[in-house]
Protein backbone atom coordinates (compact mmCIF):
# COMPACT_ATOMS: atom_id res chain seq x y z
CA UNK A 1 0.00 0.00 0.00
CA UNK A 2 2.45 2.46 1.05
CA UNK A 3 5.95 2.15 0.49
CA UNK A 4 8.88 4.50 1.32
CA UNK A 5 12.20 3.60 -0.53
CA UNK A 6 15.83 5.16 0.42
CA UNK A 7 14.86 7.94 1.56
CA UNK A 8 16.82 10.97 2.76
CA UNK A 9 16.24 14.33 4.54
CA UNK A 10 18.25 16.81 5.24
CA UNK A 11 17.32 19.65 7.31
CA UNK A 12 19.70 22.98 7.89
CA UNK A 13 22.59 20.96 6.81
CA UNK A 14 21.83 17.97 9.95
CA UNK A 15 21.00 15.07 8.18
CA UNK A 16 17.40 13.71 9.73
CA UNK A 17 16.96 10.50 7.83
CA UNK A 18 19.13 8.60 6.22
CA UNK A 19 18.48 5.65 3.59
CA UNK A 20 15.08 4.75 5.18
CA UNK A 21 12.99 2.31 3.60
CA UNK A 22 9.69 -0.32 5.06
CA UNK A 23 7.01 -0.74 3.38
CA UNK A 24 3.03 -1.21 4.77
CA UNK A 25 0.25 -3.46 3.77
CA UNK A 26 -3.13 -2.48 3.30
CA UNK A 27 -4.62 -3.24 6.80
CA UNK A 28 -1.60 -3.25 9.06
CA UNK A 29 -1.48 -1.13 12.32
CA UNK A 30 2.25 0.00 12.62
CA UNK A 31 4.30 1.42 15.59
CA UNK A 32 6.77 3.66 14.22
CA UNK A 33 8.94 3.90 17.61
CA UNK A 34 11.49 6.14 18.43
CA UNK A 35 13.14 8.25 21.21
CA UNK A 36 12.39 11.63 21.19
CA UNK A 37 14.76 13.26 18.33
CA UNK A 38 14.91 10.02 16.25
CA UNK A 39 13.35 11.55 13.26
CA UNK A 40 10.29 10.06 13.39
CA UNK A 41 8.00 13.34 12.82
CA UNK A 42 10.03 14.25 10.04
CA UNK A 43 9.84 10.73 8.59
CA UNK A 44 5.80 11.62 9.21
CA UNK A 45 5.68 14.71 7.50
CA UNK A 46 7.62 13.93 4.38
CA UNK A 47 5.13 10.57 4.16
CA UNK A 48 2.04 12.97 4.30
CA UNK A 49 3.98 15.51 1.70
CA UNK A 50 4.63 18.57 4.05
CA UNK A 51 8.10 18.32 4.14
CA UNK A 52 9.77 17.70 0.66
CA UNK A 53 12.73 14.80 0.60
CA UNK A 54 16.09 15.30 -1.48
CA UNK A 55 16.56 11.52 -2.01
CA UNK A 56 13.90 8.20 -2.50
CA UNK A 57 10.72 7.71 -3.13
CA UNK A 58 7.18 7.65 -1.08
CA UNK A 59 4.70 5.98 -3.17
CA UNK A 60 1.05 5.22 -2.01
CA UNK A 61 -0.66 2.03 -4.71
CA UNK A 62 2.41 2.67 -6.80
CA UNK A 63 1.68 6.77 -7.54
CA UNK A 64 3.72 9.22 -5.88
CA UNK A 65 1.96 9.88 -2.02
CA UNK A 66 1.81 13.58 -2.88
CA UNK A 67 -0.95 12.04 -5.31
CA UNK A 68 -2.65 10.67 -2.90
CA UNK A 69 -3.30 13.50 -0.07
CA UNK A 70 -7.19 12.73 -0.24
CA UNK A 71 -6.51 9.28 0.91
CA UNK A 72 -4.67 10.62 3.83
CA UNK A 73 -5.28 11.45 7.41
CA UNK A 74 -2.90 13.10 9.61
CA UNK A 75 -3.31 13.79 13.48
CA UNK A 76 -0.48 16.08 14.22
CA UNK A 77 2.03 16.12 17.44
CA UNK A 78 0.46 19.34 18.56
CA UNK A 79 -3.23 19.66 18.29
CA UNK A 80 -5.08 22.72 18.59
CA UNK A 81 -7.55 24.37 16.31
CA UNK A 82 -8.65 27.79 16.13
CA UNK A 83 -10.16 28.44 19.43
CA UNK A 84 -13.32 31.20 18.08
CA UNK A 85 -14.32 27.93 15.79
CA UNK A 86 -17.09 25.37 16.74
CA UNK A 87 -16.03 21.38 16.62
CA UNK A 88 -18.37 21.21 13.51
CA UNK A 89 -17.33 24.47 12.11
CA UNK A 90 -13.83 23.40 12.28
CA UNK A 91 -14.90 19.99 10.74
CA UNK A 92 -16.67 22.03 8.00
CA UNK A 93 -13.52 24.04 7.26
CA UNK A 94 -11.40 20.46 7.16
CA UNK A 95 -13.89 18.71 4.89
CA UNK A 96 -13.88 21.97 2.32
CA UNK A 97 -10.32 21.68 2.35
CA UNK A 98 -10.36 18.35 1.20
CA UNK A 99 -12.76 19.12 -1.70
CA UNK A 100 -15.92 17.21 0.46
CA UNK A 101 -19.11 17.89 -1.70
CA UNK A 102 -20.96 19.63 1.07
CA UNK A 103 -24.59 17.85 1.56
CA UNK A 104 -21.91 14.30 1.87
CA UNK A 105 -19.40 16.71 4.56
CA UNK A 106 -22.79 17.79 6.39
CA UNK A 107 -24.14 14.37 6.89
CA UNK A 108 -20.18 12.87 7.33
CA UNK A 109 -19.53 15.51 10.16
CA UNK A 110 -22.24 13.94 12.52
CA UNK A 111 -21.51 10.51 11.92
CA UNK A 112 -17.59 11.33 12.84
CA UNK A 113 -18.37 13.32 15.84
CA UNK A 114 -20.52 10.48 17.03
CA UNK A 115 -17.49 8.29 16.31
CA UNK A 116 -15.40 10.36 18.29
CA UNK A 117 -17.81 10.89 20.91
CA UNK A 118 -18.17 14.31 20.49
CA UNK A 119 -21.34 13.84 19.01
CA UNK A 120 -22.99 16.55 22.07
CA UNK A 121 -20.04 18.64 21.68
CA UNK A 122 -20.72 19.99 17.88
CA UNK A 123 -21.47 23.52 19.01
CA UNK A 124 -19.00 23.90 21.46
CA UNK A 125 -16.51 25.90 20.29
CA UNK A 126 -13.04 24.37 20.35
CA UNK A 127 -11.46 26.85 23.33
CA UNK A 128 -14.02 25.05 25.49
CA UNK A 129 -12.53 21.66 25.09
CA UNK A 130 -10.40 19.76 27.18
CA UNK A 131 -6.79 18.13 26.05
CA UNK A 132 -8.67 14.57 25.44
CA UNK A 133 -11.19 15.91 23.47
CA UNK A 134 -9.57 18.59 21.22
CA UNK A 135 -7.44 15.41 20.39
CA UNK A 136 -10.34 13.23 19.69
CA UNK A 137 -11.38 16.33 17.33
CA UNK A 138 -8.34 15.90 15.65
CA UNK A 139 -8.50 12.33 15.16
CA UNK A 140 -12.39 13.33 13.46
CA UNK A 141 -10.19 15.71 11.29
CA UNK A 142 -8.29 13.13 10.21
CA UNK A 143 -11.11 10.74 9.33
CA UNK A 144 -13.62 13.08 8.20
CA UNK A 145 -12.32 12.36 4.29
CA UNK A 146 -12.71 8.56 5.05
CA UNK A 147 -8.75 8.27 4.16
CA UNK A 148 -7.11 4.60 3.69
CA UNK A 149 -4.28 5.49 5.37
CA UNK A 150 -4.68 7.31 8.85
CA UNK A 151 -1.47 8.49 10.63
CA UNK A 152 -0.86 9.33 13.85
CA UNK A 153 1.85 11.23 15.83
CA UNK A 154 1.69 10.77 19.42
CA UNK A 155 -1.68 10.27 19.21
CA UNK A 156 -1.57 10.04 23.30
CA UNK A 157 1.98 11.65 24.48
CA UNK A 158 0.07 14.51 25.96
CA UNK A 159 -2.76 13.42 28.07
CA UNK A 160 -4.12 12.57 30.86
CA UNK A 161 -4.98 8.72 31.85
CA UNK A 162 -8.47 9.61 31.09
CA UNK A 163 -7.89 11.22 27.41
CA UNK A 164 -5.51 8.85 26.80
CA UNK A 165 -8.45 5.40 27.76
CA UNK A 166 -10.52 7.78 25.14
CA UNK A 167 -8.35 7.85 22.17
CA UNK A 168 -7.14 4.02 22.64
CA UNK A 169 -10.46 2.78 22.65
CA UNK A 170 -10.93 5.10 19.66
CA UNK A 171 -7.65 4.13 17.84
CA UNK A 172 -8.69 0.13 18.59
CA UNK A 173 -12.30 0.66 16.95
CA UNK A 174 -10.24 2.87 13.43
CA UNK A 175 -8.00 -0.06 13.44
CA UNK A 176 -10.69 -2.93 12.39
CA UNK A 177 -11.28 -0.26 9.09
CA UNK A 178 -8.22 1.81 8.43
CA UNK A 179 -4.37 0.67 7.78
CA UNK A 180 -2.56 2.94 10.65
CA UNK A 181 0.88 4.19 11.46
CA UNK A 182 1.42 5.89 15.05
CA UNK A 183 4.22 7.32 15.76
CA UNK A 184 4.98 6.97 19.63
CA UNK A 185 7.55 6.69 22.02
CA UNK A 186 4.47 5.28 24.47
CA UNK A 187 6.03 1.69 24.22
CA UNK A 188 2.78 0.08 25.80
CA UNK A 189 0.34 2.00 24.34
CA UNK A 190 1.82 1.14 20.79
CA UNK A 191 1.67 -2.68 21.84
CA UNK A 192 -1.95 -2.30 22.67
CA UNK A 193 -2.96 -2.40 19.11
CA UNK A 194 0.02 -2.40 16.77
CA UNK A 195 1.14 -5.68 14.61
CA UNK A 196 4.20 -4.46 13.50
CA UNK A 197 6.87 -1.95 14.34
CA UNK A 198 8.99 0.09 13.22
CA UNK A 199 12.21 0.94 15.11
CA UNK A 200 14.17 4.48 14.34
CA UNK A 201 17.02 5.52 15.63
CA UNK A 202 19.00 8.50 14.92
CA UNK A 203 17.07 8.66 11.46
CA UNK A 204 17.83 5.41 10.30
CA UNK A 205 15.44 1.99 10.36
CA UNK A 206 17.34 -0.04 13.33
CA UNK A 207 14.48 -2.50 13.41
CA UNK A 208 11.42 -3.72 11.63
CA UNK A 209 9.53 -6.49 13.66
CA UNK A 210 6.31 -8.06 14.06
CA UNK A 211 4.47 -9.99 17.02
CA UNK A 212 6.08 -13.58 15.04
CA UNK A 213 9.23 -12.11 15.77
CA UNK A 214 8.51 -11.48 19.48
CA UNK A 215 7.06 -15.42 19.56
CA UNK A 216 9.59 -17.13 17.65
CA UNK A 217 12.98 -15.64 19.97
CA UNK A 218 12.58 -19.20 22.04
CA UNK A 219 15.76 -18.26 23.76
CA UNK A 220 14.78 -17.94 27.27
CA UNK A 221 12.41 -19.73 30.01
CA UNK A 222 10.84 -18.44 32.80
CA UNK A 223 10.46 -20.38 35.87
CA UNK A 224 8.02 -20.27 39.00
CA UNK A 225 9.04 -23.18 41.47
CA UNK A 226 7.33 -24.00 44.57
CA UNK A 227 10.06 -25.86 46.27
CA UNK A 228 13.25 -24.85 47.82
CA UNK A 229 15.46 -23.56 44.36
CA UNK A 230 18.36 -25.65 43.41
CA UNK A 231 21.78 -23.46 42.78
CA UNK A 232 22.13 -21.74 39.39
CA UNK A 233 24.91 -24.52 38.82
CA UNK A 234 22.75 -26.91 39.41
CA UNK A 235 20.13 -25.52 36.82
CA UNK A 236 22.39 -25.13 34.15
CA UNK A 237 22.96 -27.90 31.31
CA UNK A 238 24.17 -27.88 28.07
CA UNK A 239 22.24 -25.70 26.49
CA UNK A 240 21.42 -23.37 29.51
CA UNK A 241 24.15 -20.67 29.27
CA UNK A 242 22.71 -18.70 31.96
CA UNK A 243 20.40 -18.51 35.04
CA UNK A 244 18.87 -15.17 36.66
CA UNK A 245 16.86 -15.04 39.42
CA UNK A 246 14.29 -12.75 39.34
CA UNK A 247 13.10 -13.87 42.86
CA UNK A 248 13.93 -16.74 45.10
CA UNK A 249 11.54 -18.86 43.61
CA UNK A 250 11.54 -17.43 39.97
CA UNK A 251 13.88 -17.61 37.68
CA UNK A 252 14.93 -17.11 33.61
CA UNK A 253 17.18 -19.71 31.71
CA UNK A 254 18.83 -18.01 28.37
CA UNK A 255 20.31 -20.58 25.91
CA UNK A 256 22.72 -19.84 23.31
CA UNK A 257 20.58 -21.48 20.97
CA UNK A 258 16.45 -21.92 20.91
CA UNK A 259 15.96 -23.95 24.27
CA UNK A 260 13.72 -26.94 23.95
CA UNK A 261 10.72 -26.81 26.73
CA UNK A 262 10.00 -30.49 27.19
CA UNK A 263 13.37 -31.38 27.69
CA UNK A 264 14.13 -28.25 30.08
CA UNK A 265 10.75 -30.10 32.18
CA UNK A 266 11.90 -33.26 31.90
CA UNK A 267 15.67 -32.27 33.55
CA UNK A 268 13.55 -30.49 36.29
CA UNK A 269 10.97 -33.37 37.09
CA UNK A 270 14.66 -35.77 36.93
CA UNK A 271 15.74 -33.06 39.99
CA UNK A 272 12.40 -33.52 41.38
CA UNK A 273 11.84 -29.73 41.39
CA UNK A 274 8.30 -28.66 41.96
CA UNK A 275 7.38 -26.08 39.22
CA UNK A 276 4.53 -24.61 39.41
CA UNK A 277 4.62 -22.68 35.88
CA UNK A 278 7.27 -22.47 33.29
CA UNK A 279 7.08 -21.10 29.83
CA UNK A 280 8.96 -19.40 26.53
CA UNK A 281 9.86 -15.95 27.96
CA UNK A 282 8.21 -13.77 25.65
CA UNK A 283 10.02 -9.76 25.67
CA UNK A 284 7.89 -7.16 25.56
CA UNK A 285 8.27 -4.47 22.81
CA UNK A 286 9.73 -2.46 25.71
CA UNK A 287 12.46 -4.70 25.64
CA UNK A 288 13.33 -5.48 22.27
CA UNK A 289 13.31 -1.66 21.94
CA UNK A 290 15.66 -1.07 24.15
CA UNK A 291 18.08 -3.42 23.04
CA UNK A 292 17.86 -2.13 19.50
CA UNK A 293 18.20 1.85 20.14
CA UNK A 294 20.69 1.25 23.01
CA UNK A 295 24.47 2.51 22.19
CA UNK A 296 26.43 -0.28 23.57
CA UNK B 1 -8.72 28.12 -6.22
CA UNK B 2 -11.80 26.97 -3.75
CA UNK B 3 -9.00 26.12 -1.58
CA UNK B 4 -7.90 29.53 -1.82
CA UNK B 5 -10.85 31.41 -0.92
CA UNK B 6 -12.04 28.81 2.12
CA UNK B 7 -8.56 29.99 3.21
CA UNK B 8 -8.88 33.53 2.88
CA UNK B 9 -12.19 33.39 4.67
CA UNK B 10 -10.98 32.00 7.45
CA UNK B 11 -8.70 34.60 8.13
CA UNK B 12 -10.59 37.94 7.65
CA UNK B 13 -13.42 35.65 10.01
CA UNK B 14 -10.47 35.00 12.62
CA UNK B 15 -9.60 38.95 11.95
CA UNK B 16 -13.53 39.76 12.76
CA UNK B 17 -14.06 36.99 15.72
CA UNK B 18 -10.99 39.15 17.30
CA UNK B 19 -12.18 42.85 16.34
CA UNK B 20 -9.74 43.17 14.23
CA UNK B 21 -11.37 45.47 11.98
CA UNK B 22 -12.51 47.89 14.39
CA UNK B 23 -9.53 48.09 16.69
CA UNK B 24 -7.32 48.32 13.89
CA UNK B 25 -9.64 50.88 11.78
CA UNK B 26 -9.70 53.33 15.07
CA UNK B 27 -6.29 53.27 15.21
CA UNK B 28 -5.85 54.50 12.12
CA UNK B 29 -8.66 56.76 12.20
CA UNK B 30 -7.33 58.36 15.14
CA UNK B 31 -3.71 58.58 13.77
CA UNK B 32 -5.30 59.86 10.76
CA UNK B 33 -6.95 63.16 12.44
CA UNK B 34 -4.19 64.02 14.79
CA UNK B 35 -2.04 65.34 12.18
CA UNK B 36 -4.59 67.65 10.60
CA UNK B 37 -6.11 68.97 13.68
CA UNK B 38 -2.90 69.32 15.94
CA UNK B 39 -1.18 71.44 12.70
CA UNK B 40 -4.39 73.36 12.71
CA UNK B 41 -5.01 74.09 16.20
CA UNK B 42 -2.04 73.56 17.44
CA UNK B 43 -2.07 77.23 19.51
CA UNK B 44 -5.56 76.82 20.15
CA UNK B 45 -3.94 73.74 22.10
CA UNK B 46 -1.02 75.04 23.90
CA UNK B 47 -2.89 77.78 25.22
CA UNK B 48 -5.73 75.09 26.95
CA UNK B 49 -3.30 72.42 27.58
CA UNK B 50 -1.00 75.22 29.39
CA UNK B 51 2.75 74.89 29.66
CA UNK B 52 3.28 76.84 26.48
CA UNK B 53 4.75 80.18 28.44
CA UNK B 54 7.72 81.44 26.66
CA UNK B 55 6.44 79.83 23.41
CA UNK B 56 5.59 82.11 20.45
CA UNK B 57 3.47 81.02 17.35
CA UNK B 58 4.44 83.05 14.61
CA UNK B 59 0.73 84.76 13.67
CA UNK B 60 2.16 84.65 9.89
CA UNK B 61 3.47 81.48 9.43
CA UNK B 62 2.99 79.52 6.11
CA UNK B 63 -0.19 78.04 6.64
CA UNK B 64 0.28 74.18 5.30
CA UNK B 65 -0.85 72.81 2.06
CA UNK B 66 -3.24 69.91 1.94
CA UNK B 67 -0.92 67.77 0.29
CA UNK B 68 1.85 68.84 3.08
CA UNK B 69 -0.68 67.66 5.89
CA UNK B 70 -1.79 64.42 3.69
CA UNK B 71 1.85 63.41 3.47
CA UNK B 72 2.94 64.02 7.08
CA UNK B 73 0.10 61.55 7.79
CA UNK B 74 1.01 58.98 5.72
CA UNK B 75 4.81 59.18 5.97
CA UNK B 76 5.14 60.48 9.51
CA UNK B 77 1.64 58.78 11.36
CA UNK B 78 1.06 56.05 9.12
CA UNK B 79 4.28 54.13 7.88
CA UNK B 80 6.00 54.98 11.74
CA UNK B 81 3.31 54.24 14.28
CA UNK B 82 1.18 52.95 12.14
CA UNK B 83 3.67 50.37 10.69
CA UNK B 84 4.42 49.14 13.72
CA UNK B 85 1.09 48.42 14.97
CA UNK B 86 0.19 46.62 11.97
CA UNK B 87 3.44 44.74 11.79
CA UNK B 88 2.54 43.75 15.52
CA UNK B 89 -1.03 42.63 14.61
CA UNK B 90 -0.09 40.01 11.96
CA UNK B 91 3.29 38.76 13.87
CA UNK B 92 1.78 35.52 14.58
CA UNK B 93 -0.22 35.01 10.93
CA UNK B 94 2.28 32.04 10.17
CA UNK B 95 3.83 31.37 13.40
CA UNK B 96 0.47 30.70 15.28
CA UNK B 97 -0.66 28.12 12.75
CA UNK B 98 2.69 26.51 12.94
CA UNK B 99 2.42 26.15 17.01
CA UNK B 100 -0.58 25.15 16.85
CA UNK B 101 -0.23 22.23 14.10
CA UNK B 102 -2.96 23.94 11.75
CA UNK B 103 -0.45 24.02 9.31
CA UNK B 104 0.23 20.61 9.57
CA UNK B 105 -3.49 20.09 9.15
CA UNK B 106 -4.30 22.45 6.43
CA UNK B 107 -1.12 20.90 4.18
CA UNK B 108 -1.89 17.56 4.76
CA UNK B 109 -5.12 18.23 2.77
CA UNK B 110 -5.06 18.69 -0.86
CA UNK B 111 -4.13 22.29 -0.47
CA UNK B 112 -1.04 23.94 -2.35
CA UNK B 113 1.84 25.54 -0.11
CA UNK B 114 1.05 28.30 -2.67
CA UNK B 115 -2.66 28.12 -1.49
CA UNK B 116 -2.22 28.59 1.75
CA UNK B 117 0.38 31.70 1.51
CA UNK B 118 -1.51 33.32 -0.84
CA UNK B 119 -4.31 33.50 1.23
CA UNK B 120 -2.59 34.63 4.73
CA UNK B 121 -0.65 37.55 1.84
CA UNK B 122 -4.14 38.11 0.23
CA UNK B 123 -6.36 37.91 3.90
CA UNK B 124 -3.77 40.05 5.98
CA UNK B 125 -3.47 42.71 3.48
CA UNK B 126 -7.17 42.60 3.06
CA UNK B 127 -7.05 43.53 6.91
CA UNK B 128 -4.81 45.96 6.99
CA UNK B 129 -5.73 48.15 3.81
CA UNK B 130 -9.32 48.03 5.05
CA UNK B 131 -8.30 49.73 7.93
CA UNK B 132 -5.70 52.16 6.65
CA UNK B 133 -8.29 52.83 3.56
CA UNK B 134 -10.60 54.06 6.10
CA UNK B 135 -8.31 56.05 8.60
CA UNK B 136 -6.49 58.10 5.05
CA UNK B 137 -9.98 58.13 4.20
CA UNK B 138 -11.25 60.04 7.20
CA UNK B 139 -7.82 61.85 7.43
CA UNK B 140 -8.43 62.83 3.79
CA UNK B 141 -11.51 64.54 4.70
CA UNK B 142 -10.46 66.36 7.70
CA UNK B 143 -7.44 67.75 5.94
CA UNK B 144 -9.69 69.32 2.59
CA UNK B 145 -12.18 70.87 5.29
CA UNK B 146 -9.46 72.04 7.25
CA UNK B 147 -6.82 73.25 4.63
CA UNK B 148 -8.41 73.08 1.13
CA UNK B 149 -9.34 70.98 -1.70
CA UNK B 150 -6.85 67.90 -3.37
CA UNK B 151 -7.16 65.91 -5.96
CA UNK B 152 -9.42 62.92 -5.05
CA UNK B 153 -8.30 60.71 -7.61
CA UNK B 154 -4.46 61.17 -6.90
CA UNK B 155 -5.44 60.25 -3.27
CA UNK B 156 -7.04 57.07 -4.56
CA UNK B 157 -3.69 56.55 -6.57
CA UNK B 158 -1.81 57.09 -3.32
CA UNK B 159 -3.39 54.42 -1.57
CA UNK B 160 -3.60 51.84 -4.64
CA UNK B 161 0.44 52.60 -4.55
CA UNK B 162 0.94 52.55 -0.82
CA UNK B 163 -1.16 49.24 -0.74
CA UNK B 164 1.79 47.66 -2.78
CA UNK B 165 4.16 48.67 0.14
CA UNK B 166 1.66 46.90 2.49
CA UNK B 167 1.94 43.93 0.60
CA UNK B 168 5.20 44.01 0.78
CA UNK B 169 5.44 44.17 4.29
CA UNK B 170 2.90 41.67 4.94
CA UNK B 171 4.71 39.33 2.59
CA UNK B 172 7.93 39.92 4.68
CA UNK B 173 6.38 38.88 8.00
CA UNK B 174 5.50 35.75 5.97
CA UNK B 175 9.06 35.33 5.02
CA UNK B 176 10.52 36.06 7.87
CA UNK B 177 8.23 33.67 10.27
CA UNK B 178 9.43 30.71 8.37
CA UNK B 179 13.35 31.79 9.97
CA UNK B 180 12.03 32.66 13.76
CA UNK B 181 9.23 31.06 15.65
CA UNK B 182 9.15 33.52 18.34
CA UNK B 183 5.90 36.00 17.69
CA UNK B 184 7.98 39.10 19.46
CA UNK B 185 11.13 38.19 17.38
CA UNK B 186 8.93 38.28 14.17
CA UNK B 187 7.45 41.22 14.34
CA UNK B 188 10.67 42.95 15.88
CA UNK B 189 12.28 41.44 12.85
CA UNK B 190 9.68 42.59 10.38
CA UNK B 191 10.20 46.29 11.88
CA UNK B 192 13.15 46.83 11.32
CA UNK B 193 13.61 45.31 8.35
CA UNK B 194 10.87 47.57 6.76
CA UNK B 195 12.41 51.00 8.90
CA UNK B 196 15.93 49.90 7.01
CA UNK B 197 13.97 49.80 3.45
CA UNK B 198 12.45 53.49 4.30
CA UNK B 199 15.67 54.17 5.58
CA UNK B 200 17.41 53.43 2.62
CA UNK B 201 16.36 57.03 0.81
CA UNK B 202 18.54 59.19 3.12
CA UNK B 203 21.72 56.86 2.56
CA UNK B 204 21.49 56.29 -1.58
CA UNK B 205 18.60 57.26 -3.28
CA UNK B 206 19.34 55.18 -6.53
CA UNK B 207 19.85 52.01 -3.97
CA UNK B 208 16.07 53.30 -2.22
CA UNK B 209 14.57 52.87 -5.95
CA UNK B 210 16.07 49.16 -6.39
CA UNK B 211 14.87 48.36 -2.72
CA UNK B 212 11.01 47.40 -2.40
CA UNK B 213 10.78 51.03 -0.70
CA UNK B 214 10.82 52.92 -4.12
CA UNK B 215 6.89 52.38 -4.19
CA UNK B 216 6.73 54.60 -1.12
CA UNK B 217 8.22 57.64 -3.38
CA UNK B 218 6.39 56.79 -6.08
CA UNK B 219 3.00 56.86 -3.74
CA UNK B 220 4.26 60.40 -2.12
CA UNK B 221 5.04 61.66 -5.18
CA UNK B 222 0.89 61.33 -6.13
CA UNK B 223 0.10 63.47 -3.31
CA UNK B 224 2.79 65.84 -4.05
CA UNK B 225 1.51 66.13 -7.35
CA UNK B 226 4.58 64.97 -9.26
CA UNK B 227 3.35 63.54 -12.11
CA UNK B 228 6.01 60.46 -12.11
CA UNK B 229 4.69 57.25 -12.22
CA UNK B 230 7.91 55.31 -12.79
CA UNK B 231 6.89 51.59 -13.23
CA UNK B 232 10.28 50.29 -12.53
CA UNK B 233 9.21 50.74 -8.52
CA UNK B 234 6.29 48.91 -9.06
CA UNK B 235 7.90 45.95 -11.14
CA UNK B 236 10.50 46.32 -8.28
CA UNK B 237 8.04 46.02 -5.53
CA UNK B 238 6.53 43.14 -6.58
CA UNK B 239 8.94 41.43 -7.89
CA UNK B 240 10.09 41.52 -4.20
CA UNK B 241 6.56 40.25 -3.09
CA UNK B 242 7.06 37.29 -5.32
CA UNK B 243 10.93 36.70 -4.25
CA UNK B 244 9.62 36.61 -0.65
CA UNK B 245 7.03 33.86 -1.49
CA UNK B 246 9.15 31.96 -3.15
CA UNK B 247 11.46 31.83 -0.16
CA UNK B 248 9.27 31.37 2.12
CA UNK B 249 7.73 28.21 -0.04
CA UNK B 250 11.01 26.79 -0.13
CA UNK B 251 11.55 27.18 3.16
CA UNK B 252 8.16 25.54 4.25
CA UNK B 253 9.13 22.65 1.87
CA UNK B 254 12.39 22.36 3.30
CA UNK B 255 11.82 22.08 7.58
Amino acid sequence: MITVEKLHKTIKKRKILSDVTFSIAEGECVGLLGQNGAGKTTLIKCMTGILQHEQGDITFHSAPIVQHKKNIGYLSQNTDFKPWMTCKESLLFFGKLSGMDKEFLQENISAVLEEVGLKDKGNYKVEQLSGGMKQRLGIAQAILHQPLLLILDEPVSALDPIGRNEVKKLIARLKKRTTIIISTHILDDASEFCDRYIIIKNGRIVGNINDEFQKSDRKQILVKTGNVPQTSEALKSSEVERVEWLSPNTFLLTGAEELDLKKVINDFAAKEMDITSIAFYERGIEEIFLEMVSDT
Amino acid sequence: MTNFYTLTRTELVEAAKEFKFIWLTLFFVILGITQPLITKYMDVILKNVGGADGITIDPNRPVPSSAEILLSTISGQFNQIGLIILIISFMGLIAADRNSGMQDFILTRPVSLRSYLLSKLMGNWVISMFSISIGAAVSYGYTIFLFGSFSFSNFLLFLLLYSLWILFVVSLAILISTFVKSPILIAVTTIAASIFFILIKGFNHFLFQLSPGGILNLAENQLLSVHDLNYFSIATCLAFILLNLSWTNRNLKKS
